[in-house]
């Protein structure tokens, strides 16, 4: 692939056995960079997301989730069915040409598989073997049931978002999955590769779900291991700046929900829709500032809002007064005159914002619209980080299932023909 | 004879030497480089970087070298301070410069090519050098000027809009995920750098926009604009399916995932387990025993182009609800967490960080690091790693430094400058 040949990555082969999102995320960024990536799925045991929303209206298949694809570009699909007894073979011949090997079941699977880091070692010794299970390969939870949804609650997080007098429900996403656990795999591996490059020793690397949330959380466990202080949620308030959150602004036009989700109150069809614009306050200059972007109302004149202890003390009362002036503006117009006064604000950017008003986003090329043969044009999330020698986008849309099936049984695992018949026909390859 | 000193295992990043210029935002970064063994030395003004003023405090006493928020994002660094709005200053830094691989800072573009931060200024000094810009929107375009802390970059990138309940306020993502996202996002372009590096000899410059870096955790909102321009908002604890979402226990909560299709045991099981009990009311009777077994998401897609039948079904299910919800308020997190996973159900605890503390499975995992800071004479527990490689471990090399504590190590050691010089750089402010 010679547009790849001077990239970064070039070079790097991944065996990627992962799915859902954390995995296939690592290994798309690794794409992204150079490497050439397989990722190896099968139709007897389809990744969840290549059947989920959301999909192109009156689409239906593997091939046409906005989910799936947009962890996967510029993979190549191999469908290779774990389950059967002549697929260990042709797995390891994969693994013995590539450089990284990736997988995100609970520990269990790659035992089943026969490909656990000791088998692999014996035809691979400098793989680097990664694995992401929820908990960890080892303790005696290691073999519990996990899903991103899961972990989120269970490593400490969802425990913090939202408001004090109200269940913690989490970000409405399944969040680490998306940057957090496979933004750590991929330093890990990367670290790995630097170390393989210079002493030709590969290594076993695993990332325990878990263990890679809580790592993000230190300045809260530490208040508890240093201070026995257990944190609580706080919604948006801040303990340095006030005041600091979310306000509603002037309604928008109503907005279809999707059908794929029960309908919120707020969004009931005839309804407008609601916007917010999110404010924080870090300073007395930055106060005064928003004070005369208000009008300089009288409220906000009064000496117990001068300082910050005071705004502290009265933030129920400030915030309402503030949203009585919000309530009047457009949460764009809000925006810009806030940061004209140079007061830190915001829109709370949906969806449509972020593709379709967002001129910054727009400038940066920061969403990639990629052809895709099932899909049509379609928009998929940029790299999150940009290098000054590589030019910036992806190259190509996610793979069909099994797309590269070719490609890899011949060019890359060198079988004959009369072997892939065989393969196939045994649904070996499926 | 001497005993054999037991070797260190070697680390990954040995050799590599970072200068880490962050401010509150961009910390990660360098704390992942410098746990996998890259050396790591924070430039901070002399009055000591604004992240040493962010709470909570070591003993709640609130001073530059006990910001518990510090101590965790500097581990194994060390600190010199380097007052760059001086000449002086920017001169020993110009120094510095060849000396190291790596450059991390998070001033805005103008401020940064007025303090000499810019690549193209670091690369005539060192073309090898690795620059890294970590900013709220980036260096360019229409935003990249505009003011925005932790909240205001997740409210922008799409985040906050998918979270809280419908009739309340969007929320904020806690503990500062903007930075977080940023500096792993960071730490991915430099080691990329590197291994570039290694084969050209080149350096190059790594830019992270906070917003980019976390876009892609909108998980799906995105492309169901794009696809079916249908919006996704914030749910609250509307809850899709009985089973799915958080529950009240009795000491908290949890979280359910009960009928995803393929991850763990159905419904049936958990009403099995409330009749174990005996307080699964009349789930086990008709008409809603044969109905168990089709509540999970894949049935429920095949009612979403059947709006009639789809509310009809919401119906039913609310009294199931009812009875799991009573179920799960008898028993505490973790009975629900054991006791669901000897099931296979798919119930996880919302566990505080007490509750992570005294986690079983972190515990026997030997996770947890004891990090002796002497000048408090005292060891402090610390979070673990976020990943183990067998050959060259993560681990807390030192402790967070103190404010300056290696100015002078560096300034005479690695620059050559007397012990006079300092002082009169001292003197002057400068460091």
């Amino acid at each position: 692939m010679s547009e790849t040949a001077t990239l970064p990555l070039a070079g790097i082969r991944v065996a990627d056995f992962s799915w859902f999102g954390a995995g296939p995320i690592a290994g798309q960024t690794l794409a992204t960079f150079g490497a050439e990536v397989i990722r190896v799925e099968s139709e007897a045991h389809l990744d969840g997301l290549r059947t989920t929303q959301p999909v192109p209206p009156g689409k239906e298949g593997p091939n046409v989730s906005g989910y799936y694809n947009n962890f996967n570009a510029q993979k190549l699909s191999f469908t290779l069915n774990l389950g059967h007894p002549k697929a260990r073979e042709v797995a390891l011949r994969l693994i013995a040409c590539s450089d990284i090997f990736l997988e995100n079941y609970t520990p269990r699977v790659a035992e089943k598989w026969g490909l656990t880091y000791e088998d692999v070692v014996k035809v691979k010794p400098d793989i680097i073997y990664v694995q992401m299970p929820m908990q960890g390969s080892t303790g005696p939870h290691r073999d519990f049931l996990g899903f991103g949804g899961i972990i989120a609650p269970v490593a400490g997080y969802s425990y913090l978002a939202g408001w004090p007098d109200r269940p913690p429900v989490g970000l409405g996403t399944n969040y680490p999955d998306y940057v957090i656990n496979p933004g750590h795999a991929v330093v890990a591996i990367l670290a790995a590769l630097r170390h393989r490059n210079r002493t030709g020793q590969g290594q076993r690397i695993e990332l325990a779900q878990l263990e890679s949330v809580a790592a993000t959380l230190g300045p809260f466990i530490m208040d508890y291991t240093v201070n026995g202080r257990v944190p609580e949620r706080q919604a948006n308030r801040s303990d340095i700046a006030c005041p600091h959150g979310a306000f509603r602004c002037k309604d928008g036009p109503p907005v279809t929900p999707p059908v794929s989700r029960a309908s919120p109150p707020t969004a009931a069809a005839g309804q407008g829709e609601d916007r917010w614009i999110a404010i924080g306050v870090y300073t007395d200059a930055q106060w005064q500032e928003l004070v005369d972007a208000m009008g300089r109302p009288a409220w906000a004149c009064e000496e117990r809002f001068h300082t910050f202890l005071g705004r502290k003390r009265h933030e129920d009362e400030l915030e309402q007064r503030i949203e009585e002036w919000t309530r009047t503006l457009d949460a764009e117009e809000a925006m810009r005159l806030l940061q004209a006064k140079g007061v830190p604000a915001g829109v709370v950017q949906t969806a449509r914002d972020v593709l379709e008003h967002d001129e910054h986003l727009r400038a940066r090329g920061y969403y990639q619209y990629l052809d895709h043969p099932e899909t049509g044009r379609s928009a998929y999330d940029g790299p999150g980080f940009r290098l000054s020698d590589v030019p910036y986008g992806l190259r190509a849309p996610a793979p069909l299932l099994g797309q590269h099936n070719d490609y890899v049984l011949r060019q890359v695992l060198g079988y004959n023909d009369e072997e892939i018949a065989e393969l196939v026909m045994e649904q070996v390859v499926f | 004879m001497t005993e054999p000193l037991t070797a260190e295992p070697p680390t990954a990043l040995e050799g590599v030497r970072v200068l880490d210029l962050t401010g509150v935002e961009g910390q990660y970064a360098g704390k992942l480089l410098a746990d996998l063994g890259a050396d790591v030395v924070r430039i901070e003004p002399p009055a000591g970087s604004p992240a040493r003023h962010r709470p909570p405090f070591a003993d709640d006493d609130p001073h530059p070298n006990r910001s518990l928020a510090f101590w965790y994002w500097n581990t194994s660094k060390r600190s010199c301070t380097l007052d760059l709005t001086t000449e002086d200053g920017r001169a020993l830094f110009r120094r510095l410069v060849p000396r190291f691989d790596v450059l991390i800072h998070t001033y805005p573009a103008a401020e940064a090519a007025t303090l000499g931060l810019d690549h193209d200024a670091l690369a005539a000094l060192h073309r090898g050098i690795i620059t890294c810009s970590i900013t709220p929107f980036g260096e360019w375009g229409p935003h990249a000027a505009y003011l925005a802390d932790d909240m205001i970059v997740a409210a922008m990138a799409g985040i906050m809009t998918l979270a809280g309940y419908p009739d309340r306020a969007p929320i904020m993502p806690p503990g500062e995920q903007a930075a977080i996202c940023g500096g792993i996002q960071a730490a991915q372009g430099i080691l990329i750098a590197l291994l570039a590096r290694d084969r050209t000899g080149r350096g190059q410059h790594v830019e992270v926009s906070q917003q980019e870096a976390m876009s892609i955790a909108q998980e799906t909102a995105m492309q169901t604009w794009d696809m079916r321009k249908e919006l996704r908002r914030r749910q609250g604890d509307a809850k899709l399916l009985p089973g799915v979402g958080t529950y009240a226990c009795a000491d908290g909560y949890v979280y359910a995932m009960i009928g995803v299709p393929g991850f763990g045991a159905p419904m049936t099981t958990l009403v099995q387990w409330m009749a174990e009990e005996g307080i699964a009311g009349d789930l086990m009777e008709e008409p809603w025993r044969s109905m168990l077994g089709g509540i999970n998401l894949r049935e429920l897609t095949a009612l979403w182009s059947q709006p009639e039948k789809l509310q009809e079904m919401m119906q039913r299910f609310a009294h199931i609800d009812e009875l799991i919800s009573a179920f799960f308020r008898s028993k505490t997190k973790r009975e629900l967490y054991l006791g669901g996973q000897q099931r296979r159900l798919l119930i996880g605890p919302v566990n505080s960080v007490k509750d992570l503390r005294e986690n079983d499975q972190l515990a026997a995992r030997g996770w947890w690091q004891e990090v002796t800071h002497p000048e408090l004479g005292r060891t402090v527990t610390y979070p673990g790693a976020p990943y183990r490689h067998s050959r060259t471990p993560w681990r807390i090399h030192r402790r967070p430094p103190l404010l300056g504590e290696h100015t002078l190590e560096i300034l005479e050691g690695e620059l050559g400058l007397t012990r006079a010089q300092c002082e009169m750089l001292m003197g002057a402010g400068v460091i």
